[in-house]
């Protein structure tokens, strides 16, 4: 029976004890017998039992090409395939959207890119980022810039408040065909002032991508209900699977679209001289898709559907914004970020004297995972003048319990080795 | 290079390392060794000293004893990092170029270091054990 909104349950509030009982990883142990406290989430998720067990299904029983064959395999993984479509664009809002699969947010930027930007845009046209991108939302403009002539428009943020500068934004999107922007910084934590950039994005006449991957895990987005043009998300920061993400486009922005690869399901008619193609989403994704990796992510939101995403999002700022009390009460311990309502679940931070490498090697002894480095952000760690951060990050199977234990951890290994 | 045959002094350190309770105890360990190394100060950090390929800033520089025997002279910003360099230090201290040349990096595995540290750390520090023989080999021209 084919699947619909239905099948979802009525959303009930976050229970961390019973969502942590679904991802059987979370018990194991590391390194010399420590418990495992995974605070990477924004890098990835822990994916649950249910999306594990979805994608060994659709191997053991399921598996088939979709698309093509008249057999019963091939139904059955068409249908599955395409129900993850279906579900992804009721959870985001987007049901009389488009819905590509791409490998992740990654290549849903660089579909935005290729597939309309290089048709639509020409020498002199304007983009504007801003500087709290992450690399997947810089260096696909930039390869368009150079082959293009398209001018790139930055716009910066505050150091102290961590806030776009609006009024430079406001000034940068004039006369700009398009506005490539993070909804919420993998850095940061800061969840941009979508309402008033997708205002000033329209009021100019310019096409939106929001860069969407950290929001994803915490927000219920409604793409139609906000009037985006174009959204870029990963499955595998959602509790979904590696390797596929999606970029949702709006009907009058995917009618501008051109095929950016050639070859398998994108095409209607081949012929020597000229090839004719599909046209609905299948015209973006050529070649055999991720079969596998759509059933999961379909799997993940079934899974996510059943708590209100309104507590999800609370329990992380909650456990964020404990995680700064904590921080701030080591002597040389500095933040990077904003912690509101409304703000993500990352906290990043560098120590004066100890060198975030160092710290995250002490934290994995202890059996804590945590993320160090540029975060792909290397322009926005450069207004800092530094090269890496630490930074920890949350999802609704965090307790605060292991909040505690980090803080005690990092507070113990900052008193010994700082 | 079988284990009994390494040096002296680096033997010493892996006998200690292999008492050590866990990792924390091991990067304990490896944080005090980098007092101890001949630190080679940032005013010295050329192009030519740093090593490529490690998630920290790392220097190092080959020199001679009087005697034209080995010694290392190295920093980086990570303690644990020249912590590394240092233990690379003692393991070299005083060997013919010759025996540089040959000299195994199995040492850190025996120390319980290689495990411990992350990939890209692990093969930093093979690129630094690298470009001290490479640097050793050019003293020798």
């Amino acid at each position: 029976m084919a699947w619909s909104i239905d099948d979802w349950p009525e959303p009930i509030a976050l229970s961390v004890e019973d969502a942590r009982k679904d991802f059987p990883i979370l018990k194991r142990e590391v390194g010399d017998g420590k418990q495992l406290i995974y605070l990477d989430n924004a890098a990835t998720t822990q994916k649950p039992q249910q999306v594990i067990d979805a994608m060994s299904e659709y191997y053991r029983n399921n598996n088939s090409n979709v698309h093509r064959a008249a057999h019963t395999l091939a139904s059955e993984a068409t249908t599955a395939y395409e129900e993850s479509r279906l579900k992804l664009k009721h959870w985001f809002g987007a049901t009389q959207s488009r819905l590509v699969f791409t490998s992740g947010t990654t290549e849903a930027i660089n579909l935005a890119a290729h597939a309309w930007a290089r048709t639509n845009l020409a020498e002199g046209d304007a983009i504007v980022l801003t500087e709290m991108e992450h690399h997947a939302d810089i260096v696909p403009w930039q390869m368009l810039a150079k082959e293009k002539g398209v001018e790139l428009r930055w716009t910066p943020f505050d150091l102290e408040t961590f806030e776009l500068d609006m009024d430079a934004f406001t000034i940068a999107v004039k006369g700009a065909k398009l506005v490539a922007c993070v909804h919420t910084s993998n850095v940061l934590g800061v969840r941009n002032p979508i309402k008033e950039i997708i205002h000033l994005t329209h009021e100019a006449g310019a096409k939106l991508i929001f860069d969407a991957a950290q929001a994803a895990p915490h927000d219920r987005l409604n793409f139609e209900g906000l009037g985006v043009d174009m959204l870029a998300i990963s499955a595998h920061k959602m509790g979904g699977p590696t390797g596929i993400g999606a970029l949702i486009i709006n009907e009058p922005t995917f009618q501008q679209m051109e095929p950016f690869m050639g070859g398998g399901d994108m095409i209607r008619e081949v012929h020597l001289d000229h090839s004719t193609y599909q046209e609905n989403e299948h015209m973006l994704e050529a070649g055999t898709p991720k079969i596998a990796e759509a059933i999961g992510w379909g799997a993940a939101i079934d899974w996510m559907a059943q708590w209100d995403i309104e507590s999800v999002h609370q329990h992380g700022l909650f456990l964020a914004q404990k995680t700064v009390a904590g921080l701030r009460k080591i002597p040389g311990m500095r933040i990077f970020g904003r912690h509101e309502e409304g703000d993500g679940a990352v906290v990043s931070f560098l120590h004066e004297s100890l060198h975030a490498n160092d710290l995250s090697a002490f934290l994995d002894a202890r059996g804590f995972a945590i993320r160090t480095g540029h975060h792909c952000a290397q322009p926005l760690l450069r207004k800092f003048n530094i090269a890496a951060t630490n930074r920890v990050s949350y999802w609704l199977y965090n307790t605060e319990h292991e909040v505690d234990e980090f803080i005690s951890a990092i507070t113990d290994i900052c008193n010994k080795y700082a | 290079m079988a284990t009994t045959e390494w040096p002296a002094g680096l033997l010493e350190l892996i006998e200690d390392f292999s008492v050590a309770f866990d990792a924390s105890e091991r990067y304990e360990m490896l944080f005090e060794l980098a007092d101890d190394v001949d630190e080679l100060p940032i005013s010295e950090w050329t192009p030519s000293t740093k090593v490529h390929g490690c998630q920290s800033e790392a220097h190092v520089l080959a020199c001679l004893n009087e005697d034209g025997s080995f010694h290392l002279r190295g920093a980086a910003d990570s303690k644990l990092v020249q912590g590394l360099i240092s233990i690379t230090a003692t393991a070299l201290e005083g060997l013919s170029l010759a025996e540089i040349a040959s000299f195994s990096p199995a040492y850190v595995k025996e120390m319980g270091l290689k495990e411990a540290l992350t990939p890209s750390r692990a093969n930093g520090f093979l690129n630094m054990f690298k470009k001290v023989q490479h640097e050793a080999a050019l003293l020798g021209e």
